[in-house]
Order: structure tokens, then C-alpha cells, then sequence
């Protein structure tokens, strides 16, 4: 049980983690793709306008018409240089297999452009007036229209890796999302296994708790009444015995007056240790219940409560079969008898009424007084919870109606099953 | 004089033997056997046919009461006294409606115990003092808890005779002569009686008898 929480527990806990770290993870690598990216678009798009600007400042330098202001353009177009080269490197410094090849052709490419430029930027204005026409148009225009279609195509294949990176991202969380139902699943699973294995457990100490009891007062039962019996009959025969045994005596001594006393001494003395044994016996467990049965049975009881109490109690039996089983008598006398004693002790009743009746299927009994009354909601103890026991190891239904000032009423339903009545 | 055969059953030896002692001081008393169980009475009873059985109910085996049921009902004529320690009224309403002709408590006087055999040997009844104390204070209470009227009312001052007589033990052609009317008349102040009080037999008869106080 313990291992199983445990585990639960530990299970939950791994779960948890992994999911977070697995988060974190893709969060990382994305804000890495997206980083990467950026920068290289960013490389890109320099090298592009680079090329773009340098074309326009090579025509301005081979059409300048005073040398300073194509000393001026030379100069513009070398830091150009300078900056794409910059950014070439930057692009190539996160390179993957992939576009290796393209990448290569196109710094190849810049490279032959650039020394093209420098070609045409070699100082002279005759020879710049010679070179710009054929150069210009032959080669710069042509090898930048093949540079910026290079330029494209690694853009292409940025965009197409952080397509890429996008599509693993998304695999990422799909893997992610499998494992976290998994584990849930798994979780559920165990959850609701160890949930039935301990109400199992649960239920089947309680039953074993019920049976316990219903040992324990089947027990004290059977021993009341086998101390019940020894005390009847064993020890008041004997006293009834010593009693006649004493009288006897007494006649027999005739003209001895001293002797005659003591003898009716002894008699009265032995009489009355008797009517204590009986009335002892009785209050363990009234022989009736096993002479007589059940119902005689109850109406002594509701006599000796009204002598004792002062209370007025009818008991209503229709006559019930003798052969009830012996658990239910002792069921039902013994509630009576915690009820009347509730009656007496808590309610202050003047009167109380038993009602007991039998049909093939069930016994029915009813004890209403006419006492305090109490509210059911926050009144246990009072007895009520020995009697709930015991009827409910009959198999029975007990049921307590009773509200403050209104009296109380006890219902009691058992159920025969089959039992013969 | 023929003398008067008395059966004793009690589990109890030291009971029995102080029971012997005491009914074997009257010269006409003669105690022709003892049993300890309820069927070792019963046997008895068949075997030996005595007058009088004195019973204890808590037996083994076999209960005093349901001893004095089979004895009565083979045995019409043997007449059961009950000796018990039970002073509940069950145990009493029980042991009549099976037939007992006599309750007595074990803590009676020996004269009521003697006087007891003597009354039910002529088929008469007898109760201990308590005993009919008893019975007559639980059919008052009866009749205040269930709010009836007393069937009592209901008959005639003939029948009250009658009842009475028949409770006594007397057979109708006695209590024909005793009241000088027919036999056939008597019959049926009978029936009418047991109709009234809504009893069914002889022994329920005495067992109302005792309760309204009418016979001792």
C-alpha cells in the first residue's frame, strides 16, 4: 500500500519534471533557430545591397568625370567591400551541411565580383574610359545578376532550414505530447488500481471488524445466560434445598424452642439470599427468553421497569411464533431494554409504548415514548450506537425518530430470510 | 383409606429428598417416585399412574411445562402442581394453558404445599397467595392497557354461577344437582361461557377464574 502511494507519487514527480525540462528544451532551440536566422538573413541582406550599391558606385566611378570624385567612389566602394566580406564571414561562421555547397559558390562568386571591381577601380582615367564599357557591362553586370541569384538561393535555403527547424520543433512536441499522455494514462491507471485495491482493503477490515463484534456480543450472550442458568438453578435449588432442609430440621426438634428459631433463622436467611439470586439471574438474562420467549419475555421487562420506574409501559404483541430465531429474541429484548432504560435516564418519559409484530418475512418493532426527544443530527452515543450495532449484525434496519419535545420513536425491521419464524 | 400416590420431578436430589421428608409426615401421602428430567416424569407418570405430580420447570432435557403437556393430555387424570422458583406471570399463564392444576412458589409454606396436593386430588386448583396476587393485578393492567371492556359484564348471573363451579373442578352433572337444573342446561351455559370470554378449554377457564378473583 505504502509502495504503491509511494510510487505514485514518485511517478507524478518524474512526469512533472521531464515535462518542464522538455519544455524548456524546445523553448531553447527555438529562440536559437529563430536567433540564427535572423542574423543570417540579416548577413544576406547586407551582402545584397553591398552588391547592389557597389554596381551603381563601379558606373558613377567609370562615368566620374574628375578624378577626385573617383578617388571619392573608389573609396565608398572598398568599405562596401569591406563590410561584405563582414558579413560573408558572419554567415559562414553557422553553416550546416546543407548549404555548404551553395554558400561556397556564392562567396566564390563575390570573391571573382570583387577582384573585378578592383580591376576596373586600378587608377588612370584612360584606362578606366578604356576598361568601363566591356568590363561594365560584359562582366560586372553579368556576374552580379549570377551573385544576387546565389543570394536568393541561400536565402531560399535559410528560409527552407528554419522551415525545417519549425517541422523538428513540432515533432519535438508531438514525441512530447505522446510521453505526457503516457504518463497520465500510466498515473490514471495506477491511481485508480491502488484506489480499489485499498477500498478493498477497506471494506474487507470492516467486515471483519463487524464480525468481531458480532462475536463479541454473541459471546457476552451465551455467557449471561450460562451464568444466568448457574445461578438459578444451581445455586437457588440449593438455597430452596438448605430452606426446606431448614425447616424440616425445625419440626423435628419439637419441644427445643432455642433450636426451632435458629433453624427458621437459617430458613429465612437462605430465602432470602435466594430472591438475590434470582433477581440477579434475571437482570443478567431472564430465563424467560428461553423458557418462554420472546414476547413473555418483554412483558416482564416492561413490569419490572414499571415497578422500578414508575413509568407506564404497555407492550403490543401479537403472538409471535416461539421458534423466532434465538439471535433475533436477544436482538430485540436487549434493544427494549436500552431503550427503556434511554426512556427512564435521558428522555424522562412518563410512558412508553413496545410494539412488536411478525409476518413470514420479517419482525417488526416499535418503541415510542412520550419523553424530551432530542435531534437525531447530533445526538449519538446515548445507547443508540450498541443498539444500531447489534440490530445490524442481525441483518436488520434500525431507524430513530426524534425531534426536541416531541418524544422519541425507534423502529426496528428484521428480516427473517428464509429463517423460520 | 386408599392413599394418595405423589410423583416428584426436580433435577435437584437434596430438593426432591426435603420434599419426600416433608410430604411423608401425612399418613395418607405416599411418594410412589422421582424424577430428575422432564421425560423421566413422563415415564413415570405412564408407568406408575399416580394422583399428583409435583413439577419444578427448569429441567433438563424436558421443561416442567412441557412435561405437565404430554402427562395431561395421555393422562387426563393425573394432576400437575407446579414447585417452581419463578414468579414471573408468563411462567404461570404458560404452565396453566398446558394444564397445571397448581403454581406454588419454592419458598411456599409447607401447609399450602400440602393443602395444594389436596385440592388438586379432588380436581380442584390451587395458587400460592403471590401467585394469584399476581395474575389478578396483570389482568387489571391488561384490560386498562388495551382499553377493552371486561367480557366479564357480559354474562348472566347463572352463568357466573356456573363459571364458578366449573372453575372449581366441578364436572357438569355436579354442578347440575348443585344448582338443580338440567344437565343439557348446564352444557349450555358452558358453551356460552367460553364463547363470551373467548376461551377455548378447561384450563384457560381456570386460568381467567384465578385472574378475575372468582376461586381462591
Amino acid at each position: 500500500m505504502l509502495a504503491g502511494f509511494g510510487g505514485l507519487l514518485a511517478l507524478m514527480s518524474v512526469a512533472g519534471g521531464d515535462a518542464l525540462w522538455i519544455l524548456r528544451q524546445a523553448k531553447r532551440s527555438n529562440a536559437a533557430m529563430r536567433r540564427t536566422f535572423l542574423v543570417r538573413s540579416h548577413s544576406l541582406d547586407q551582402i545584397r545591397s553591398g552588391i547592389y550599391v557597389s554596381g551603381t558606385l563601379a558606373r558613377d566611378y567609370v562615368l566620374a568625370v574628375d578624378s577626385a570624385t573617383a578617388e571619392q567612389q573608389r573609396n565608398k566602394l572598398q568599405e562596401i567591400h569591406g563590410s561584405t566580406e563582414a558579413a560573408l564571414s558572419d554567415y559562414g561562421r553557422s553553416l550546416n551541411v546543407e548549404e555548404a555547397a551553395a554558400f561556397r559558390s556564392l562567396s566564390a562568386e563575390i570573391h571573382a565580383y570583387w577582384k573585378l571591381v578592383d580591376l576596373m577601380l586600378a587608377p588612370g582615367r584612360e584606362a578606366r574610359r578604356q576598361r568601363s564599357a566591356s568590363y561594365f557591362y560584359n562582366q560586372l553586370v553579368v556576374r552580379r545578376e549570377a551573385m544576387l541569384d546565389l543570394a536568393d538561393r541561400v536565402a531560399q535555403r535559410n528560409e527552407r532550414e528554419i522551415a525545417a527547424g519549425e517541422e523538428t520543433l513540432d515533432v519535438t512536441f508531438d514525441a512530447f505530447r505522446l510521453r505526457l499522455i503516457v504518463i497520465l494514462s500510466l498515473t490514471l491507471a495506477g491511481g485508480i488500481g491502488l484506489a480499489v485495491v485499498t477500498a478493498r482493503r477497506l471494506l474487507r477490515s470492516q467486515k471483519e471488524l463487524e464480525a468481531l463484534s458480532m462475536r463479541l456480543v454473541n459471546a457476552q450472550e451465551e455467557e449471561r445466560r450460562t451464568i444466568a442458568r448457574e445461578l438459578h438453578d444451581e445455586v437457588g435449588q440449593s438455597l430452596t434445598a438448605l430452606a426446606m432442609e431448614a425447616s424440616s430440621a425445625a419440626v423435628l426438634a419439637k419441644d427445643n424452642l432455642e433450636f426451632r428459631e435458629r433453624m427458621h433463622s437459617i430458613q429465612h436467611l437462605a430465602e432470602s439470599s435466594m430472591n438475590t439470586v434470582r433477581n440477579l439471574a434475571l437482570l443478567l438474562r431472564p430465563s424467560m427468553l428461553d423458557d418462554l420467549g420472546l414476547v413473555p419475555a418483554l412483558r416482564w421487562q416492561a413490569r419490572e421497569v414499571a415497578k422500578r420506574t414508575g413509568m407506564k409501559v404497555r407492550v403490543q404483541a401479537e403472538e409471535l411464533a416461539e421458534d423466532l430465531p434465538d439471535e433475533f429474541s436477544t436482538c430485540i429484548y436487549r434493544v427494549v431494554q436500552e431503550a427503556l432504560n434511554n426512556s427512564v435516564r435521558h428522555a424522562h418519559a412518563r410512558s412508553v409504548r413496545i410494539q412488536v409484530s411478525g409476518s413470514s418475512s420479517d419482525v417488526r418493532l416499535a418503541i415510542e415514548d412520550d419523553g424530551d426527544g432530542f435531534d437525531t443530527r447530533n445526538a449519538r452515543g446515548l445507547g443508540l450506537v450498541g443498539m444500531a450495532e447489534r440490530i445490524r449484525n442481525a441483518g436488520g434496519h434500525f431507524q430513530v425518530d426524534s425531534s426536541p419535545g416531541h418524544g422519541t420513536t425507534l423502529s426496528v425491521m428484521l428480516p427473517l430470510n428464509g429463517r423460520k419464524a | 383409606m386408599k392413599p394418595l400416590r405423589i410423583l416428584l420431578a426436580d433435577d435437584h436430589t437434596v430438593v426432591r429428598n426435603g420434599l419426600r421428608l416433608i410430604l411423608q409426615q401425612q399418613p395418607d401421602f405416599q411418594v410412589v417416585g422421582e424424577a430428575s428430567d422432564g421425560r423421566e416424569a413422563v415415564r413415570l407418570a405412564e408407568s406408575e399412574s399416580p394422583d399428583v405430580v409435583v413439577m419444578d420447570i427448569g429441567m433438563p432435557n424436558l421443561n416442567g411445562i412441557e412435561a405437565t403437556r404430554r402427562i395431561v393430555t395421555s393422562q387426563p387424570k393425573v394432576a400437575v402442581a407446579i414447585l417452581s422458583m419463578h414468579t414471573d406471570e408468563g411462567y404461570v399463564v404458560r404452565s396453566m394453558k398446558a394444564g397445571v392444576r397448581a403454581y406454588l412458589l419454592k419458598d411456599s409454606a409447607e401447609a399450602d404445599l400440602i393443602a395444594a396436593i389436596r385440592a388438586i386430588s379432588t380436581g380442584k386448583s390451587f395458587f400460592s397467595p403471590a401467585i394469584r396476587k399476581l395474575l389478578q393485578e396483570d389482568f387489571i393492567r391488561q384490560l386498562e392497557d388495551n382499553e377493552v371492556e371486561d367480557t366479564y359484564d357480559l354474562l348472566s348471573t347463572r352463568e357466573r354461577e356456573v363459571l364458578q363451579l366449573a372453575a372449581e373442578g366441578k364436572t357438569n352433572k355436579e354442578i347440575a344437582a348443585a344448582l338443580n337444573i338440567s344437565l343439557f342446561t348446564v352444557e349450555t351455559h358452558r358453551a356460552h361461557i367460553l364463547q363470551k370470554l373467548n376461551l377455548h378449554s378447561v384450563p384457560e377457564l381456570i386460568l381467567y377464574a384465578v385472574r378475575k378473583g372468582i376461586i381462591r
